[in-house]
């Protein structure tokens, strides 16, 4: 029997120094015990199939930890709770269209507290924000709801699996591929060799036709490579070869690990939510 | 299972009685000859691929088998394009973490016995490695959350063990990690053994009279231009004498000169001073040799905080923004570790403590306590452990206002360095406060004197940070954002919690302190500032001018035929005035006189 690991699950949480310590970063001895339980009592609650820890968000006061559980498809029914103590469980409220707009425009922290509100101005020549205005207009955004919102976004821009980690089933549900093996050594240095965790923005054809070796059940979802720059992504390899790494600039903290060969794969977010949009800057530029 | 087979066989029979099928056992053997039938592609068949198929199940006996039904056959299928007939000899494939376990093993036997010596093994002065149990430490990282894989973690003590019978070093401290895109930097602080300072400062000098030589070459330039200027003569007369234009002679405009001039750049601080008093060692990997840093000049500061730029893991990398950075990347590299370190280096109140007098014990302390005497602010740079430290309660430390915690690195100032230098020094004679810097040569002092008297020396105002072992309570917040969190690491046991310190200014940067005497720094991070907003590039300053207008090089529209005819007609000679305008000849003349005096002028 084959166990199958997406984001950090509930084994990974208390292994977590062999994962994400690749990244320097792991759940404390603490944290890890008290959420291990937790959890199974959250997905006993919820009647989830899997549940996974997927991260922490600072806040300059509380820290926020996030976890998701799904009950049948993990790539459509995925749901969300946020905790400030690990054990105690809130719903995430769904991401609002003006949560969308308004996370990325807040230059503050977070504070640590749901129920704050913050203000956030909106230049008078905004565009990403629609609405003509004549001056500077303040618009108000709850902490829980930004919260939301830069969850959503971190999962749909750099969630990732490696390649055939999901599986499509003729009647359209997405569920772990119980005959994944692992990625080779040669397969882990190829970007196409992992895929986002998201819904796929591209047609279907688009991304099957990309490959020469195409799978119907797996081949559907984004390959990394399409993203842009290119260096937006950081792959390590290990010395000995067997835990690959991936970190994501836009969002510093986001780290994915996989054991070569073995099924065991995941990511998981430590950081302060925010993206990080000075990637252009940072990279070096390709000299001929 | 086989009586049911029976059953139905005998169902089967007696249906095909009823139905009167005939030859029920033909269409069978047609069925099969069917699936059968090899694929003009493969030669594979049908038959043999779900009976293989179904074998596997059947011994495997995974859980909803129908959802993956398609996958096994497809795994099965790929099984067999291997050759069957493989006449080539096995080679042995070594696994992938062989080169490294190679590596490894050397560093895994004990230190060899030394050679048997009269000295006293204190005076050996092998760096102090019991600070440094790196497991000891993990137990405790693991704690805050924090934490590198144990058997790195293993290797990084076992290599730093290697450094310290290497290298001249008095102590050392695992600093932390940065995150390159290529590879990672581990990164250890060391401290130098006294007489390695002393050495390197002898070369420092050397390199201040490199210096002065360079004003020799100042005047080198000058009798360069001097060599322009008699050039531009020498064209001068000969487009004279080559007939190549007026008769009359022309003197050529003067070579430009550009006006702009350098501020002085502050000399960087000598080693085991300021920035530089600690020596940092960097290997990307564990197996990979340590490499030291460069010291830090104050120009590679001042341009690091003007740039946002990622490492690659390759010290050698040139680092390619604007402003254009002094150096490669590992000179950045040293520039960010001498930022990071200044800004998130802390530790709990009361454990070091400044000495009540200086140990005269070599060049460095010397150089300290000249820079002590001549800035009489109490700015002390040096510290000492104190050894009657108590470490405050636990309740204290977790104090949101951060009062209970010290940096214990000196502030950068905004000039690049730790001490301010004053680029305009006072003549030897006028000020008691002489800096040591201003050996630099003669020759600059006096240049920098008309300058000074121009801009009034009086007005520099120096700059100022706050003093060592200040509080981070006086921590200036950017932008409401609070420079530092503090959290528990266990809400349950509060006999063994530890204080975590996260830095949000630089993330990453993190210390913890045991309710003993223990407290560690340290950095896991991607080497950059936190920014509020985002980042923007320096713009580029405006247009400079290069040499001063005049009439020379104004641009002016061309007289109109009505303004050249006034001029004309202003300037004719008086006693021509008089005279009557003959005729169009006349007037071609005295446009040719015109433009004569116009080269006059």
């Amino acid at each position: 029997m084959t166990y199958i690991f997406l984001n950090m699950n509930l084994n990974d949480i208390l292994q977590s120094l062999d994962c994400s310590g690749h990244f320097g970063h792991v759940v404390s001895t603490e944290e890890a015990i008290i959420l291990h339980n937790s959890l199974l009592i959250l997905q006993n609650e919820n009647h989830f199939k899997e549940v996974f820890f997927w991260g922490k968000i600072y806040g300059c006061e509380k820290d926020y930890f996030v976890a998701y559980g799904y009950e049948k498809d993990i790539l459509y029914g995925k749901v969300f709770y946020y905790s400030q103590n690990c054990i105690d469980w809130g719903l995430m409220p769904k991401a609002t269209k003006i949560g969308f707009l308004l996370a990325p425009l807040c230059s503050t922290k977070f504070q640590g507290d749901p129920s704050l509100i913050i203000d956030i101005l909106i230049e008078k020549d905004d565009t990403l924000v629609p609405g003509k205005r004549k001056q500077p207009e303040l618009r108000k955004l709850k902490e829980e709801d930004r919260l939301a919102a830069t969850v959503y976004l971190i999962m749909d821009e750099a969630g990732i699996i490696p390649r055939a980690g999901i599986f499509r089933r003729p009647d359209g549900v997405v569920i772990n591929n119980i005959a994944f093996e692992g990625l080779k050594g040669i397969d882990a240095r190829e970007w196409s060799s992992y895929v986002h965790f998201r819904v796929p923005t591209r047609k279907q054809n688009t991304n099957l036709l990309t490959r020469d070796d195409y799978n119907y059940a797996t081949d559907f979802l984004d390959p990394l490579d399409i993203d842009i720059p290119e260096g937006c992504w950081m792959l390590l390899i290990n010395q000995s070869e067997d835990v690959v790494i991936l970190k994501n600039l836009y969002w510093p903290g986001l780290v994915f690990y996989h054991h070569l060969r073995t099924p065991k794969h995941g990511f998981v977010y430590f950081g302060h939510g925010k993206k990080c949009l000075d990637v252009p800057f940072m990279l070096s530029p390709f000299l001929v | 299972m086989i009586g049911d087979y029976d059953i139905q066989d005998a169902e089967e029979r007696k249906m095909v009685s009823d139905t009167q099928i005939p030859a029920y056992e033909s269409e069978f053997m047609n069925a099969k000859m069917f699936l059968q039938l090899a694929s003009t592609n493969t030669g594979d068949n049908l038959y043999d691929h779900l009976c293989e198929t179904l074998n596997k199940i059947l011994a495997e006996r995974p859980l909803n088998v129908i959802d993956f039904f398609e996958e096994y056959s497809r795994r099965i299928k790929e099984k067999r394009y291997k050759p069957q007939t493989d006449h080539l000899e096995d080679i042995y494939i070594p696994p992938s973490s062989f080169a490294l376990a190679n590596t490894i093993i050397p560093m895994l036997k004990p230190l060899p016995p030394g050679e048997p010596s009269t000295v006293d093994p204190a005076d050996l002065e092998v760096a102090d490695m019991s600070q440094n149990n790196m497991l000891q430490l993990l137990y405790y990282f693991e704690h805050c959350g924090l934490g590198l894989p144990r058997p790195e973690m293993f290797y990084i003590m076992l290599s730093m063990r290697k450094l310290i019978y290497k290298e001249p070093i008095s102590s050392i401290r695992f600093w932390g990690r940065i995150f390159g895109t290529l590879k990672n930097y581990n990164i250890v602080e060391c401290e130098l053994k006294n007489e390695e300072y002393i050495k390197r400062n002898e070369t420092y000098q050397l390199l201040q009279l490199d210096e002065v030589k360079h004003h020799d070459e100042e005047n080198e330039e000058l009798l360069e231009e001097n060599r322009i200027r008699k050039a531009l003569d020498e064209i001068a007369r000969v487009q004279q004498f080559g007939g190549e234009g007026s008769k009359y002679p022309r003197q050529l405009p003067p070579e430009p000169k550009s006006l702009y001039e350098e501020l002085p750049e502050p000399p960087s601080e000598p080693s085991g001073v300021g920035l530089n008093r600690m020596v940092y060692y960097v290997s990307t990997g564990i197996e990979e040799p340590w490499c030291q840093l460069p010291d830090v000049t104050p120009k590679q500061i001042r341009t690091c905080r003007q740039v946002y730029k990622s490492f690659t893991g390759n010290l050698e990398e040139p680092v390619l923004t604007y402003p254009e950075f002094p150096g490669k990347e590992k000179e950045y590299l040293r520039a960010q570790i001498a930022r990071i370190t200044s800004g998130t280096q802390i530790s709990p109140l009361g454990y070091f403590t400044f000495g009540e007098e200086e140990l005269g014990e070599g060049a460095g302390d010397e150089e300290a306590e000249e820079e002590a005497e001549e800035v009489p602010e109490p700015s002390k740079t040096a510290f000492i452990k104190n050894s009657k430290y108590e470490p405050p309660p636990l309740k204290d430390l977790l104090d949101p206002s951060m009062s209970f915690w010290v940096h214990h690195t000196p502030f950068i100032l905004p000039q690049g360095r730790t001490t301010w230098w004053n680029p305009y020094p006072l003549p030897e004679g006028l000020g008691e406060g002489a800096d040591e810097e201003s050996k630099l040569g003669e020759a600059e002092e006096e240049e920098v004197d008309d300058y000074d008297l121009k801009k009034g020396r009086l007005s520099i105002e120096p700059e100022t940070g706050p003093p060592l072992l200040t509080p981070l309570s006086e921590d200036a917040a950017v932008e409401a954002v609070p420079p530092w969190s503090v959290r528990c690491s266990s809400n349950i046991m509060d006999d063994f919690a530890i204080a975590v310190v996260r830095s949000n200014l630089w993330p990453g940067a993190y210390c913890f302190s045991t309710q003993g005497k223990l407290f560690q720094n340290i950095y896991l991070g991607f080497g950059l500032k936190y920014m509020e907003h985002n980042f923007s590039p320096m713009p580029l300053p405006p247009v400079q001018q290069e040499y001063p207008t005049g009439a020379e090089i104004m641009e002016i529209a061309d007289p109109t035929g009505a303004e050249e005819e006034k001029w004309r007609v202003d300037h004719l000679p008086k006693p021509q005035e008089e005279l009557p305008v003959i005729g169009e000849e006349l007037g071609e003349g005295e446009e040719e006189e015109e433009e004569e005096m116009e080269y006059d002028d």
